[in-house]
């Protein structure tokens, strides 16, 4: 439709920009739950890189006199039922998860941005094909096929975040094939390409910086999912090799068991997962805020 | 209609293809010899030979590759090798525990997360849209285990109001017909019995369905918000009609079409989550038949069960598809 | 219906959008009347607040952002500011009808034409559906519908652009309206169609005896259109005339710079555009001085400090405010003369357009945001992109072709 329009007086330049990255990291600082959200991760990323400092025991330092003794000051969440720290537990619990979590989201992205890529990059019969494959991974739901995968690999903790990996690929496909296809049509790239731009100037100033957003924000989302999954394959019993290992949802499974003598055993590693999980969840929702500008409210 | 509801089931065939060809590789690419490794280290000579013969090793792959799909049309999903039950027989027989929990999670889900999504759009801005807000942002960040363990601690366990569970009290004599304990024990003009059942539902229900509640009202209220503010409303507006008819013909027959398409990849979800939620609450459905066939390894099990869960994940989708069509005439019409 | 009655009174109209950038004042006081079966245009850029004036009117602002802060609009002897909902329904459609810019959007997508004739006639009269399917029946054929019996239970999608305008066009005539507001309706159509919605709109209008307030940012589509015509800007009416007497003595600098926007087909050659320098005022500040200063060539001081008020353009005229009569009147400390409009710049030896005051600078030199983008930002909703200021004739001239549009606008495509 060609608008037979003239602008006048028309503002064309935007107001002064500190650029897209500039604007978005000062709607963030201004966006409460994602600084409560941002609070939540330093906390759990604190714990998990100086877990060797600040718990008072080792993970698997216990015995058996200490067993499901209830919060007090010598263990702040109590012992579990081998008479180790729970809260030392946790702290070392967040190792893994943070590195199972941020591994399979990294991974994800890898493969699944690989695929996107090449799918709306070089679009086709390669585009269909790997959009098929896509779907096929999209037919089986979550954590679904993380167990198939990991029954089929079997269990260990780079299984695990291949599985859940693998998961996250078909998000990060679709929305790196989406923001490409969307992008190489779009008007402001045309007008760029009309006014001389070169290609590789059109993928920096405007490809990238558009399809990049919706990546981080959909990445920072899939790092909830990720250790909610992680928990979910250890809480079925599909988590690290070593059932000693403190892992949330391996531990959340042990206190199955005790639910009557030892809550604490529930309470604590639960909202650890929670609590991370928030985390991220409302990170992602205020980046997905301040990225996009055109988000109202 | 018609040519919309056959392009759409032909574009299912390539998904099925693509999958059979990872499930037969994932029995029969196996890293070692697939047969010792399905039955196990300590199996006979005998045994191994015949599952060899079974899965047609010694044939070229995509001889063994037509077997396999042709065993699977036949309706052969193989057997146990912990029973030797046939797979597609166990499968059936637990698949109506898992329906009906997946069902009342969907009841649970939809018939909050509606009307919720629904109210906070319409007082957008309100401290009930905050409420909806954390609520749903509590839904998604908690899962199925930890809110099933949870609600298990304070219902069952210190208020002692609810079974912490089980699908029914063993004791009370239960016959199976048609194992939906809802329906058998209505059959068995048992009224006591259902809500026993009924009891027992809710605890699972309610974990299973805290992750669609959240998604289905975030969905609903941000597409009432959006169609509200859409130029066809204020033509409905300017018009002179009156608000429950602009809301009821005007916002939400077309808000509705986000949210049936996100309950249709809902039920992937609630089926995912049913193996967790089933192990969290001795729900004796399928969910528990994967878990303890990965635990012995079974390998036919966990190779039918995604197949048949993947198949009626597809079939649902399908369904809602053909449902968004019936609301939406611009597809429809295509 | 006769002539010379007096159908709508809008007097000192306030409208503000509470939004989270702050209060965008989009309607500043806002006077003006209507006689039945009168048209009058309403032009100005985008956001200069003309489609939000009529959407206030109705009462149909977005909510919860925009309120009527001060002002009645008198309908028919009521005042709509101050009606019941329900009793404002009962005007809405049947009493005045709108059409909106975009006929894309603006018809319900999962509905038939049916569906949504029918429930506009059967909102405001007893009448069985049968009765109002042949009623509607004869409105598509009205505005030359093919076959509308059968399009009738077509969906919008399977109309064109045009045809959907159409179709709006006999809903809002459906209870033949005494008021017929039409918002930007030509300006989401291929030039040749524009021409025909327009003809359309104002022969069927004439027919059932309509007033119409057009609002359009194209001075080309209400030459021929209107009775009479209020130019806006930045919430104001600056210029209200006979469209007549606003085309022959155009009076207020911002209008002149609008006419010496437009190229005209009878140009002389290598006669050039005079363009309008700058920016609308950032719409969230509370205005106190002339809101079309910063872009003036004819300020003076004063014009810095206060904010001129709509006087007749002969002094000492008794104010007319309808009919053919209507009194010429303008916001302006320093009208241009006539051979200074002509010429479309200050004519009068050693005459320097004043500076701004100190401290101004910023506000006038960049103007931080243009109220364009405040209005399509925040409140783009109501006004869905009406567009930059178009001044392409559509109805009055020969359209340019789409090329030769973007020479010497550079920035169009600007690249930041």
């Amino acid at each position: 439709m060609a608008a037979p329009a003239i602008p006048i007086g028309q503002v064309v330049d935007r107001r002064a920009s500190r650029g897209l990255w500039g604007d978005a990291a000062r709607r963030l600082l201004r966006n409460k739950p994602a600084l409560v959200g941002l609070f939540f991760i330093t906390l759990f990323v604190v714990a998990a890189v100086f877990a060797p400092v600040l718990a008072p025991y080792g993970p698997l330092e216990g015995g058996l006199a200490q067993r499901l003794n209830p919060p007090s000051p010598a263990h702040v969440m109590g012992t579990d039922s081998q008479g180790r720290d729970e809260y030392s537990r946790v702290l070392f619990g967040a190792q893994v998860s943070l590195l199972a979590g941020v591994a399979s989201v990294v991974m994800g992205v890898a493969i699944g941005g690989t695929i996107g890529a090449l799918a709306g990059g070089v679009g086709g019969k390669l585009d269909s094909l790997l959009m098929r494959v896509v779907d096929v991974m999209l037919a089986v739901p979550g954590i679904l096929l993380a167990i198939g995968i990991v029954a089929f690999l079997g269990r260990g903790l780079p299984q695990i975040m291949f599985a859940v990996a693998i998961v996250n690929v078909p998000i990060f496909a679709r929305i790196l094939r989406g923001s490409l296809l969307s992008l190489r049509e779009s008007d402001y790239v045309t007008a760029s390409r009309s006014l001389g731009a070169s290609g590789s100037r059109i993928l920096l100033r405007h490809l990238l910086p558009n399809s990049l957003s919706p990546l981080i924000v959909a990445a920072t989302l899939a790092l909830a999912t990720a250790i909610i999954d992680v928990a979910g394959l250890g809480f079925l019993g599909l988590g690290p090799p070593d059932p000693r290992t403190p892992e949330w949802g391996t531990m959340l499974t042990d206190s199955t068991k005790f639910i009557r003598q030892a809550p604490w055993l529930l309470l604590f590693p639960g909202a650890a997962i929670v609590i991370s999980a928030v985390g991220f969840n409302l990170l992602g929702d205020g980046l997905r805020e301040s990225l996009d500008p055109r988000m109202r409210r | 209609m018609l040519r919309f509801i056959v392009r759409r089931l032909l574009g299912v065939i390539p998904v099925l293809f693509g999958l059979s060809i990872i499930l037969f590789a994932f029995v029969h690419l196996l890293p070692g010899d697939p047969a010792t490794a399905i039955l196990g280290q300590h199996a006979t000579p005998e045994r191994v030979a015949a599952m060899r013969d079974y899965l047609g090793l010694d044939d070229p792959l995509w001889q063994q590759y037509l077997s396999y799909l042709g065993n699977v049309v036949r309706g052969d999903l193989g057997s146990s090798i912990i029973n030797n039950q046939p797979v597609l027989r166990e499968f059936l027989i637990r698949f109506p525990a898992t329906i009906e929990l997946t069902v009342a999670a969907m009841i649970f889900a939809a018939g909050i997360g509606i009307p919720l999504g629904r109210y906070a759009a319409r007082h957008a801005q309100g401290w009930s849209d905050g409420a909806v807000t954390i609520i749903s942002l509590l839904g998604i960040s908690i899962p199925v285990f930890v809110l099933g363990l949870t609600l298990q601690y304070i219902f069952a366990v210190q208020l002692d109001l609810l079974p912490a569970s089980g699908r029914v009290d063993p004791r009370a004599g239960l016959e199976i017909r048609s194992n939906f304990v809802l329906v058998d024990s209505l059959l068995m003009g048992r009224p006591d019995l259902f809500m026993d059942g009924l009891s027992h539902l809710i605890l699972p229900a309610i974990a299973l369905g805290s992750i669609p509640l959240a998604i289905i009202t975030r969905i609903t209220r941000a597409s009432v918000l959006d169609v509200s503010n859409e130029d066809y409303v204020r033509t409905a507006r300017a018009k002179g009609l009156g608000e429950r008819r602009i809301n009821a013909r005007h916002v939400m027959r077309n808000a509705w079409l986000p949210v049936v398409t996100v309950l249709g990849l809902q039920v992937g979800g609630l089926l995912a989550g049913a193996v967790i939620t089933e192990t969290v609450f001795g729900w004796g459905g399928v969910g528990r038949y994967v878990v303890d066939g990965i635990f012995n390894r079974d390998y036919f099990v966990i190779q039918n069960t995604i197949l048949i869960f993947a198949i009626i994940f597809l079939v649902v989708n399908l369904l809602v598809d053909i449902l968004y069509a019936v609301l939406n005439p611009r597809i429809r019409y295509a | 219906m006769t002539a010379g009655d007096l159908l709508l009174s809008v007097e000192d109209l306030v409208v503000r959008f509470r939004t989270h950038e702050g209060t965008i004042h989009a309607v500043n006081g806002v006077s003006f009347q209507l006689e039945e079966g009168e048209r009058l245009g309403l032009v100005g850029e985008s956001g200069c607040g003309k489609s939000v004036t009529n959407l206030a009117m109705m009462r149909l602002l977005p909510q919860p952002a925009g309120k009527i802060e001060g002002g009645h609009v008198m309908f028919d002897a009521q005042d709509l500011t101050r009606l019941r909902e329900d009793e404002l329904r009962s005007i809405r459609g049947r009493d005045i009808a709108m059409i909106f810019q975009d006929p894309m959007t603006s018809l319900n997508p999962v509905l038939t034409i049916e569906e949504q004739m029918i429930e506009t006639i059967m909102a405001h009269r007893e009448i069985s559906r049968d009765k109002a399917r042949v009623r509607a029946v004869e409105l598509l054929k009205m505005v030359g519908i093919p076959q509308p019996e059968t399009r009738l239970d077509n969906f919008p999608h399977q109309f064109s652009g045009g045809m959907r305008q159409r179709v709006m066009i006999a809903m809002a005539l459906a209870l033949e309206p005494k008021l017929m507001i039409a918002d930007e309706p030509t300006t989401a159509l291929d030039v040749t169609i524009q021409a025909q919605v327009l003809e359309l709109l104002r022969g069927l209008t004439e027919q059932t005896g309509s007033a119409m307030i057009l609002i359009t940012h194209d001075l080309g589509v209400v030459a021929g259109m209107t009775n009479r015509i209020n130019v806006m800007y930045a919430g104001y009416i600056v210029e209200t005339a006979t469209t007549l007497d606003l085309f022959a003595t155009p009076s207020h600098p911002y209008t002149i710079g609008l006419l010496h926007s437009i190229p005209r087909v009878d140009a002389l050659v290598g006669e050039p555009l005079i363009p309008i320098e700058g920016r609308p005022p950032d719409m969230r500040r509370a205005p106190t001085f002339c809101p079309f200063a910063a872009r003036c060539r004819w300020r003076l001081d004063v014009c810095w400090q206060e904010n001129p008020p709509l006087r007749p353009t002969v002094e000492g005229t008794r104010v007319v405010m309808t009919g053919t009569g209507a009194t010429h009147q303008i916001a302006c400390f320093n009208p241009p003369t006539e051979e200074e409009a002509v010429a479309g710049k200050p004519l009068r030896p050693g005459f320097v357009s004043a500076p701004p005051p100190a401290g101004m600078i910023d506000e006038v030199g960049a103007g931080r945001i243009g109220s364009s983008v405040d209005l399509e930002g925040l409140v783009g909703d109501i006004q869905a992109e009406e567009g930059p200021l178009s001044l392409a004739p559509s109805a009055g001239g020969l359209p340019l072709p789409p090329e030769s549009e973007h020479h010497g606008q550079p920035g169009i495509f600007h690249d930041d």
